[in-house]
């Protein structure tokens, strides 16, 4: 069984970001790139089948030295092996040209199951599985929280709905991206970022015969500030907590 | 010259910041005793096996990158007792792993780079702290080794040690620097006894206390290196212990650091940010030197000791200076933040208690000067 991981670098959630002087994006040189949260269930998910069925674990990102950082923390996890679609540096690209310049690495691995994040953290884009398996004809499910290899070539999947649990069986080769709470990802231990280094990363360039324009703009971007509220309760403590209660049921 | 880390030192430091931060975030006033929880986890991580070949199951790093990790373990970590515990763990190692026989390091490597046994080393004693070579603790030659007799004090890790590192003297009759050895004491020996920890100014989860030898017998395998060589051990020990001990104040240092910076940008007085009063940046300013200039000379003795020369009066300098600049960054922070930096709520107090200590153990200040006295011929 062959399981391509598709990963992805975002800034820290912990790191506050600056807005470019244009209004139109973020300052990127001074934030700490780590691997996507959602995308750590997907690899983790990924070395588990390595672990208990022998998968071959392939991972692959898109971007410049942010998304090889990517594939690395991949690495230390356990996935074995990388590509890395380079573009050229500083080159942004939408979701749907993110998917056109993944196409054909993706059809060259041929996997049996694709694996990625529900969403990207930064921007909560979710678009590049999606359009890989529309682009690809592989069938596809969103959001999973459980997943089992089942008999003949076919996948179970569990979905969390609103109120209930939607089981889906579905046959490989598939999409499936990952929510919150189907594994706990690993810390990858100090042995296994010192060989994450020499483990293999092809890198290879985007094709040249795909119109990536993307038809769209950012307009701007802002950063929101909350403030706080800071009200505070006078009277009795019975009346006071009837209020705070009252207040945390409409509001919080 | 290239002052910068490598990309395995940059994933390192990273890995152990994102592991500290989130799987070490109890507060040190909170736990009660040795962490044995987090002990755990930092043995899974395997930042204990750092400095160690592959063939005890270490990870084959050298001494610079170990000094990298430990500063990011020291910066991540809020519990300095932990930090000094494990570099206590790691210290030991080094000795065993530089001096004892093949037949030692398979006996006890892998057990402590898995962190299954707590790894200890006994010089101090209550006579004799910063005069360490003036050891009373005896090791006579018996049959088949030695009888152990002595009490050693404040050992670090010593009330919860499974194996301890025993300084004492062997032979008498000669100088101090030849007549000591170092020999191996495993919890359970007979006459061998582990006193109650001591209740400490800071550092509380550390465990310190006495370790009582009363005709305790160690069998002549035991012996770290060879017999007289203690003297010599225990000086290229100081030089490891000078540079991964300082390692972690740097790290506190530099976090502190960036505490101060974010409470003096936030908090207003007279319209304005305190950052932009002069007696308050000033100490910023000192801070920030400290952990410029600390990391230069740091680097500088773990990157001499990876090319296997002497650092005594490098490391030397490296503890005094880094070790009395953590004290003064810490009290300075705990003065920037005003009467909230006197609660324990912000933290910064339970770090000032903390540094005090750093400027006592593993040599005092004051001889860590007369050590740098002498190698200028004073």
């Amino acid at each position: 069984m062959k399981v391509v991981v598709l990963v992805n670098a975002v800034p820290d959630t912990a790191a506050t970001p600056e807005i470019a002087p244009d209004g139109r994006s973020v300052l990127t040189e001074q934030l700490e790139f780590v691997l996507d949260p959602y995308d750590e269930y997907a690899v983790e998910e990924a070395v588990r089948l390595k672990e208990s069925l022998g998968a071959e674990v392939i991972a692959v990102s898109i971007g410049g030295d942010v998304a090889r950082k990517a594939l690395r923390c991949a690495f230390a996890m356990g996935v074995e092996s990388g590509v890395l679609v380079r573009l050229p540096g500083g080159m942004e690209l939408t979701g749907r040209g993110r998917s056109f310049c993944l196409l054909p690495t993706l059809r060259e691995l041929s996997p049996d199951l694709i694996l990625a994040g529900k969403q990207t953290v930064d921007s909560d884009d979710a678009q590049v599985p999606e359009r890989v398996a529309e682009l690809l004809d592989f069938v596809h499910a969103s959001a999973v929280s459980q997943l089992t290899i089942g008999e003949g070539a076919r996948l179970l999947v569990n979905r969390e709905i609103e109120g209930g649990h939607l089981v889906i069986d579905l046959p490989l080769p598939a999409v499936v991206t990952t929510e919150k709470g189907i594994n706990i990802p690993r810390y990858p231990a100090l042995p296994q970022v010192l060989k994450a280094k020499s483990k293999p990363l092809h890198e290879v360039a985007p094709p040249l015969d795909v119109d990536l324009t993307a038809g769209w703009q950012v307009e701007s971007v802002t950063l929101q500030h909350t403030a706080r509220k800071q009200q505070i309760f006078s009277g009795d403590i019975i009346t006071g907590v009837q209020q705070l209660a009252e207040l945390l049921r409409q509001d919080a | 010259m290239n002052f910068a880390l490598n990309e395995e030192q940059t994933e390192i430091r990273d890995s152990i910041i994102r592991f500290a931060r989130q799987e070490l975030s109890v507060s040190a006033d909170e736990a009660n005793g040795f962490p044995h929880a987090a002990w755990r986890k930092c043995a899974e991580m395997q930042l204990m096996a750092l400095p160690f070949p592959e063939e005890y199951g270490g990870c084959g790093a050298d001494f610079l990158t170990t000094v990298v990790a430990t500063q990011a373990f020291g910066y991540a970590c809020k519990d300095a007792g932990l930090v000094h515990a494990v570099c206590t763990q790691i210290l030991c190692g080094m000795q065993i792993n530089s001096f004892g026989s093949e037949e030692l390091k398979h006996r006890y490597l892998p057990s402590l780079v898995r962190g299954e046994k707590i790894f200890a080393q006994a010089i101090t004693e209550a006579g004799s702290g910063s005069d360490a070579l003036g050891m009373r603790t005896r090791a006579e030659l018996a049959e088949g080794g030695y009888l152990l007799n002595g009490t050693k004090i404040f050992i670090t890790n010593g009330p919860v040690a499974d194996v301890v590192l025993v300084f004492a003297v062997t032979n008498p009759e000669v100088s101090r620097i030849s007549g000591i050895s170092c020999l191996v004491v495993e919890k359970g020996m007979s006459g061998f006894t582990q006193c109650a920890p001591m209740a400490k100014m800071g550092l509380d989860t550390l465990q310190n206390g006495e370790l009582v030898f009363a005709d305790c017998p160690v069998p002549a395998e035991n012996l770290v290196g060879s017999a007289g060589q203690g003297a010599i051990l225990f000086n290229e020990s100081m030089e490891w212990e000078r540079c991964l001990l300082p390692a972690a104040h740097l790290g506190t240092l530099e976090r502190i650091f960036e505490t101060s910076v974010a409470y003096a940008k936030g908090r207003s007085a007279f319209g304005q940010p305190i950052s932009k009063f002069q007696a308050v940046s000033s100490k910023i300013v000192e801070m920030k030197m400290a952990l410029e200039l600390g990391r230069l000379m740091l680097y500088k003795v773990a990157t001499t000791k990876d090319q296997h020369k002497r650092a005594a009066l490098e490391a030397s300098i490296v503890k005094l200076y880094i070790s009395e600049a953590l004290k003064k960054t810490c009290l300075d922070a705990v003065q920037i933040h005003g009467g909230y930096g006197y609660m324990k709520e912000y933290e910064v107090e339970r770090d000032l208690r903390d540094s005090i200590a750093a400027t006592i153990y593993s040599g005092t200040s004051e001889m860590q000067q007369n050590i740098i006295s002498r190698f200028i011929g004073l």
